[in-house]
């Protein structure tokens, strides 16, 4: 029997799935040279045309699929694709160059793209030279329909199977068949790529970047995909499949337990009514918040815009897609966050020693206002949808949050000059992650609409530890009462200044943390959309003045491990249905 | 026949999507465009020769446009390649 191996990866969507490999593989196509009579070379012509017509068919099946099964806005590369496909400047050499040579249309068309690659390769702009996997992408379907070559797609992969591949083209990402396909393994590609997005949205199991895995792995190979701790296990050991089939038993079982809470109203025992809403990162992840059961998105990241991509995305591009979701959540209400990357993000020649304390998110949006009125303008636009909130990260002064609502303001001057219609009641919040704003929250809840406590950020920066770091990460627990006592005070003063207070890191998740939030006075809980079920099924077991008198109590140990010893004895006491969720 | 020196202030250049957007909108005009960068000249209706002239934001183009409809097609290509439109 073979010796069991783990491959590791990148998780980027979770679930566990056990399987065949079916090895995807783009063999490079063989092209012949063959002379052709001077009376077939109009058939010639013909026959290139025909493949033309043939190819552009099915990018538009896929363009379709897409449209209907994703969004729009992921179909934009294939646009692209379509217009190298028809571009006139090639076809008009191509049939040129048959007549000329007396050769087969197959040697042209592919000498010619040959040319364009060549010079896009040779550019010092690393965007162009990554559209040259465009044009093979366009120009091997050509190919293959000249030679009459079924195409090695990911349609036909057989059930049952763990899809390996050194990468997937973006059109080939698009027809991936989640009834089949039971897992996804890629060499390449990072945690933003086509397959990613693909990946979740179809909620498949995913993990991509892990090294050299073509070398070590072929068709036919059992394994189990782990997408949640990104590995990829080849020829598992029955003691590991055993562990894995309990693991997903579990799992469903525990989903088939959870699901009728998905159209459950998010209320306590005692009536009183909660926000649960999603942090969701792609566009196509309102599929997962509506069927969740969430009452609107309660965090919408911006980064995988900046990431996706080279260059900044246009005021249009994101207006497009902050548009499409709000259009997608009506009524519910969908808050944006802005922009919360590194500075090195924008300037490729900015690094930084201490990326945590240095030039990110809103400290980057101040001082280049440029950057942020694009945001801010595409944000407005889309905020004709009257469901639409915006937030602003990062906020550690008084000043920052003046400054950006100046900004914000001056944005709403120029369109209305412009005669451009938005929302001029939006409501404006901000996260509240760092400790300075957490302790002058009262001061801060005059300028803005809503706080939203980012609790990873805000634990990491009151312990002063990265839990990235495994010598330390031990330190790190949201149930520090330091941690905790922050919390309260933000809750306190928000509504001390009649604003609503929500919570959008992990911490809003967690059972035992959850009847103590509600005891704090919390308006809103957002989290991962899969987690929603199980939030409200905690909820409806609780009842507030209960969980009032167990914050107030919580609130007087001395750490952590104290903390949570209380809570899941208050549970077990008081709430005895919800005992064990973990 | 109109030409025009262009600088490109499209924020991203004439990367993929705005260059699918100047083609589109080139193929609706019966006049003849060409772009040239740095002496070499392309169809302004081909996005393989567009991508080919690696446009950056802040390179200067030369666009001609030659036919019934020229004036229309400078001015809705131009703002294409200026980042207004």
């Amino acid at each position: 029997m073979a010796k069991e191996r783990i491959l590791k990866g990148i998780a980027v969507s979770k679930g566990i799935s056990r399987g065949t490999v079916f090895v995807y593989e783009t063999k490079e196509i063989q092209v012949f040279q063959t002379s052709i009579p001077g009376i077939y070379l109009e058939r010639e012509i013909e026959r290139f045309l025909g493949a033309l017509e043939k190819t552009k068919q099915e990018l538009n099946s896929i363009k379709e699929r897409i449209n209907a099964e994703i969004g729009s806005d992921f179909a934009q590369f294939l646009d692209a694709q379509v217009l190298m496909l028809r571009d006139r400047e090639i076809i008009a050499t191509v049939k040129k160059r048959i007549k000329e040579e007396e050769k087969n249309a197959e040697y042209i068309y592919h000498d010619v793209l040959d040319e364009y690659a060549k010079k896009l390769c040779a550019s010092k702009d690393q965007y162009l030279r990554e559209r040259v996997a465009d044009i093979w992408d366009v120009g091997n379907r050509v190919l293959r329909n000249l030679l009459g070559l079924t195409h090695s797609s990911v349609v036909d992969v057989p059930k049952d199977s763990v899809l390996v591949a050194h990468d997937i083209s973006p059109s080939e990402a698009a027809l991936i068949n989640p009834d089949n396909v039971l897992g996804i393994a890629i060499e390449g590609g990072g945690s933003t790529s086509h397959t990613a997005i693909t990946a979740r949205a179809l909620e498949i199991p995913a993990v991509v970047g892990i090294e050299n895995l073509m070398a070590k792995i072929g068709n036919g190979e059992k394994v189990i995909l782990d997408g949640n701790r990104g590995i990829l296990i080849k020829s598992p050991t029955p003691g590991r499949i055993q562990f894995y089939k309990g693991e997903t038993k579990r799992e469903i079982e525990y989903q088939k337990m959870l699901s009728p809470y998905c159209e459950l109203p998010a209320k306590t025992r005692d009536g009183r009514q909660l926000d649960i809403s999603a942090n969701i990162e792609f566009f196509v992840e309102y599929v997962h918040a509506k069927k969740y059961g969430a009452m609107g998105i309660g965090l919408f990241r911006t980064e995988f815009l900046y990431l996706t991509r080279r260059g900044n995305p246009s005021e249009e591009e994101q207006f497009r897609v902050y548009n499409e979701l709000a259009k997608k959540m009506k009524p519910d209400p969908v808050i944006i966050r802005t922009y919360d990357l590194g500075g090195d993000k924008i300037f490729s020649d900015y690094h930084e020693a201490n990326p945590f304390l240095g030039w990110r998110a809103v400290r980057v949006c101040l001082q280049d206002l440029n950057f942020f009125k694009i945001q801010l303008r595409a944000i407005l636009r889309a905020s004709v949808n009257r469901n639409i909130r915006i937030m602003y990260p990062m906020i550690s002064t008084y000043e920052e949050i003046k400054k950006a609502n100046a900004v914000f303001a001056q944005v709403k001057q120029d369109l209305t000059k412009e005669k451009v219609d938005f929302d001029d009641h939006i409501q404006v919040g901000i996260m509240v992650e760092t400790p300075s704003a957490a302790l002058i929250s009262s001061h801060l809840a005059s300028q803005v609409d809503f706080f939203s406590i980012g609790s990873n950020d805000l634990t990491q920066y009151v312990l002063a530890v990265d839990r990235g770091n495994e010598r330390v990460s031990h330190l790190f627990d949201h149930f520090h009462p330091a941690v905790l006592r922050l919390i309260k005070q933000v809750i306190d003063a928000g509504h001390k200044a009649h604003i609503w207070v929500g919570i959008c890191g992990e911490l809003a998740a967690v059972p035992l943390a959850i009847p103590l939030l509600i005891g704090f006075g919390v308006d809103e809980l957002s989290m991962s959309p899969v987690a929603i079920p199980k939030a409200k099924m905690v909820l409806r077991a609780l009842t507030v003045p209960e969980c009032e008198e167990i914050a107030k109590e919580a609130l007087k140990f001395r750490g952590a491990p104290e903390v949570r010893k209380y809570l899941s004895r208050m549970i077990s006491k008081k709430f005895p249905s919800i005992e064990g969720i973990k | 026949m109109i030409r025009e020196n262009i600088t490109i202030l499209n924020e991203n250049g004439l990367h993929a999507l705005p260059a699918s957007r100047f083609v589109k909108r080139a193929e609706k005009f019966k006049s003849n465009v060409t772009l040239t960068k740095n002496g070499v000249e392309v169809s302004g209706k081909s996005i393989m020769g567009i991508l080919t002239l690696a446009c950056e934001k802040g390179s200067k183009v030369i666009l001609m446009t030659d036919g019934k409809d020229e004036k229309e097609a400078t001015s809705a290509l131009r703002k294409i390649l200026e980042g207004q439109d």
